[in-house]
């Protein structure tokens, strides 16, 4: 333990040339408020008025009249400037919102997702244009408003005219087509003011034309708008499924600005360290974080060094709840959890695994603590750095990092521990060591059979930088034959990591092969584990997808 | 109008999840196509569809195993459909034009015929029954598409030939005026503004 960690477990004050911690007073902001921009305002006004408007419509329909005169009047203003020459213009505009322009944007948006392979962005982008179509339908049915009274129409129209469905279907289009293909940041900026502009010429010309009421467009246009942002934000977040075009540079949360600001912070008043610098580090090995590295200023007792976090954010806890509702569908009762419902949560449990196996004496980096940078929004797990420790994929092993490896599991299987995602990218060689990192997957008091998964495993990670005969050896010196028979009989398929499986696979040696030959004869564990819970859940998921699909085919003139 | 539509809209609001699943009116007395043509949003809909049609079609009373179908409304074209449990889904579509084609079509016209308007009938077939029956008035042409399924009665079609009739486009045009002091541009209706 060094003066610095001691310090921070003992609660002492820090040594000189620390930063002190600070506790944050009642009143003060955190480090990274959570607050609407000047959009979000705006646009959460927008919508705040039309649920006025419409339950007003429903519940008072004298206000009718009102509503239609005023309309009206606002319409007039933009009538009254209709020329000739205007007119052509407005009508070619108009052409943007025709059923066949928008079919061309929507199968441009597949087509480009289908080459880039981006899946999960093109069924998000899928869903959300079938929930605006049916929606918009649905809705304009039910307020039944008829197109704008005493002025001639001037170009074609579909069924009633609140929301305006043309402007609804353009602006969930070019909302999709941003998020699935246009990068974070500028470019996304530049292509949300362009799609902003758009929109409102089209408004404008629609209303010009006598085709919609102005209501009718904004409406059209911020439903279509509300239901792409949400969609991708919901379920594609850019910080989980970034949007990219270069191998291996996924984004993640974006550490720069207000957010990089606040992390220094933070972890200044929180830890009482001085942090120099914030980098995103191992992005592609890490889906269910940001991962960084935080150059920590000298003091006069230490160098400057590094340390490691793990940043988390809501949309990571609802990615790992998918990822568990899948698993169980697939497998039933194969992890034995259950979802977290709070980053909170989520970031309390890695820190008290992290601290449990460090207890334990297993070598995992030393905790350093948990730091809020938004209240139950965001917070950052900090602990020791590897600093020269290479991935095991990549390092030399000897006898001595396997009998390491095998001794690792053997302790946390006397402790009632799993570590539940033994793989390459969770094993580091230091100068003859191995170390073990992410024990978000630990739990406590595992099945068996998990344990089991964990020795198989590990054989086959530190085999692959070997050999099965010699891993075997050295295996029987910690576990009976029998115990390795039953780890070989329940490493099937998704019980090793997607990562090892992958390293598996290119090694070309059949690994779980050799080590099923030598290990005694024993019947192979089923992973797939039945539950009432497994049952009711595949039902629901089933249901739920039939009823999308009947949806969608009972509508199917939303789509006309 | 003003109060059927208010519980009209304050129950479909309830229902509106389970009216996503199934957006055309069923079953029942009450369709978005009933007459009289001043109570439903619908007829407005239809009326700016063909401006120059001086009358609206309706549905007065649906026959026994006769159910409304759904509606679908553009510029120029207006219609609706009835299901029926004999002669099979979409048995009957009911639409409004300004005008139809009617070279060939056999003119039926009786001498009860009101209003200046003319009947004609086409396309007609027995096995299974099919035809089209088109009544022609000034601005407009409303269009009966009979398509019955294999083995229904040809007889159905006077069943479904009494649950259609028409309304006065001029109501329309009088009730929105009353109501929300505005034109409903088109046939009976005063030039509106803006025109080009």
């Amino acid at each position: 333990m060094d003066a610095r960690t001691e310090g921070i477990e003992r609660g002492r004050p820090r040594d000189h040339g620390h930063p002190e911690p600070r506790r944050r007073p009642s009143g003060e902001p955190p480090a990274l408020p959570h607050e609407l921009g000047r959009s979000g305002k705006f646009f959460l006004l927008l919508v705040l008025y039309f649920v006025i408007v419409i339950t007003a419509f429903l519940v008072f329909p004298s206000l009718e009249s009102v509503f239609e005169r005023w309309d009206h009047t606002r319409q007039l203003w933009v009538t009254d400037l209709r020329t000739p020459g205007l007119t052509r213009v407005m009508l070619v505009i108009n052409g943007l919102t025709s059923s066949w322009t928008i079919r061309v944007i929507r199968w441009s948006v597949i087509l480009a997702l289908v080459v880039f392979r981006r899946w999960r962005h093109l069924f998000v982008f899928l869903g959300a244009l079938i929930v605006t179509e049916i929606v918009a339908y649905n809705a304009s049915s039910i307020i039944a408003r008829p197109r704008p009274l005493g002025i001639p129409i001037l170009t074609g129209w579909q069924g009633y005219s609140m929301p305006s469905r043309p402007m609804a279907s353009v602006a969930v289009s070019a909302v999709g087509a941003m998020y699935a293909l246009i990068v974070a940041g500028k470019p996304r900026s530049i292509a949300k003011w362009v799609t902003g502009i758009i929109l409102v010429i089209l408004g404008f010309a629609r209303v010009y034309l006598g085709v919609d009421h102005a209501t009718d467009v904004v409406m059209g246009a911020v439903f279509g708008v509300a239901v792409g942002v949400a969609s991708f934000r919901l379920f594609a977040p850019n910080d989980l499924f970034p949007v990219s075009y270069q191998r291996g540079k996924a984004a993640h949360l974006d550490v720069g600005g207000r957010r990089g600001e606040a992390i220094v912070t933070a972890i200044r008043d929180q830890l009482g360290l001085a942090v120099l610098d914030v980098k995103p580090v191992g992005l592609e090995a890490s889906g269910g974080s940001t991962p960084l590295r935080i150059k920590i200023e000298a003091t006069d007792e230490e160098p400057e060094r590094y340390v490691f976090a793990k940043l988390y954010a809501k949309s990571h806890v609802r990615a790992d709840r998918w990822y568990k509702l899948g698993r169980t569908i697939l497998y039933g009762a194969l992890e034995d959890e259950k979802p977290f419902q709070s980053v909170r949560r989520f970031v309390e449990y890695e820190d008290y695994t992290l601290r449990l196996l460090h207890d334990l004496g297993i070598p995992v980096p030393r905790p350093y603590g948990i730091v809020e940078i938004t209240p139950e929004r965001e917070y950052m797990i900090v602990m020791e750095f590897f600093e020269g420790a290479v991935e095991i994929g990549d390092a030399d092993i000897d006898d001595g990092v396997i009998d390491q490896g095998l001794g690792m599991v053997r302790r946390m299987w006397d402790e009632g521990l799993a570590h539940r995602d033994v793989k390459p990218a969770n094993l580091m060689v230091r100068d003859g060591e191995l170390k073990v990192i992410d024990v978000f997957f630990v739990q406590v008091r595992p099945s068996p059979w998990r344990q089991a998964v964990d020795l198989a495993n590990m054989m086959l990670v530190l085999a692959l930088r070997s050999d099965a005969e010699r891993v075997y050896a050295h295996a029987l010196a910690y576990f009976s034959e029998d115990e390795i028979a039953e780890a070989f009989a329940a490493a099937r398929g998704v019980a090793s990591p997607t990562q090892l499986r992958n390293h598996l696979k290119q090694d070309g040696r059949d690994l779980l092969a050799e080590f099923r030959r030598m290990a005694p004869e024993r019947e192979q564990v089923s992973i797939q584990r039945w539950s009432l819970r497994r049952v009711l859940l595949t039902i629901g998921v089933l249901f739920a997808a039939f009823f999308a699909m009947g949806l969608v085919i009972s509508n199917w003139n939303a789509f006309a | 109008m003003r109060c059927q539509r208010s519980i009209g809209r304050v129950g479909a609001v309830a229902l509106v999840l389970s009216a996503l699943a199934s957006c055309s009116a069923r079953a029942g007395d009450a369709t978005e196509a009933n007459c009289p043509i001043e109570e439903g949003e619908l007829f407005v809909l239809m009326a700016q569809s063909v401006p120059s049609a001086t009358l609206i079609p309706c549905i007065e009373a649906l026959p026994a195993g006769w159910t409304y179908g759904g509606s679908d409304v553009s510029n120029a074209l207006a219609r609706f459909w009835l299901d029926s449990d004999r002669g099979g889904l979409h048995a009957v579509e009911v639409s409004l034009t300004a005008s139809c084609r009617i070279t060939g079509a056999v003119d039926i016209t009786n001498s009860t015929s009101e209003g200046g308007v003319r009947v004609y009938l086409d396309e007609f077939d027995l096995h299974p029954f099919s035809a089209n029956k088109y009544f022609v008035f000034p601005g407009g042409c409303v269009t009966y598409r009979y398509r019955f399924g294999a083995g229904a009665e040809a007889t159905l079609a006077l069943e479904a030939d009494e649950a259609v009739t028409f309304g006065l486009r001029t109501v329309l045009v009088r009730q929105v005026r009353d109501e929300l002091g505005l034109t409903l541009c088109g046939a009976g209706a005063p030039p509106c503004l803006n025109g080009d």
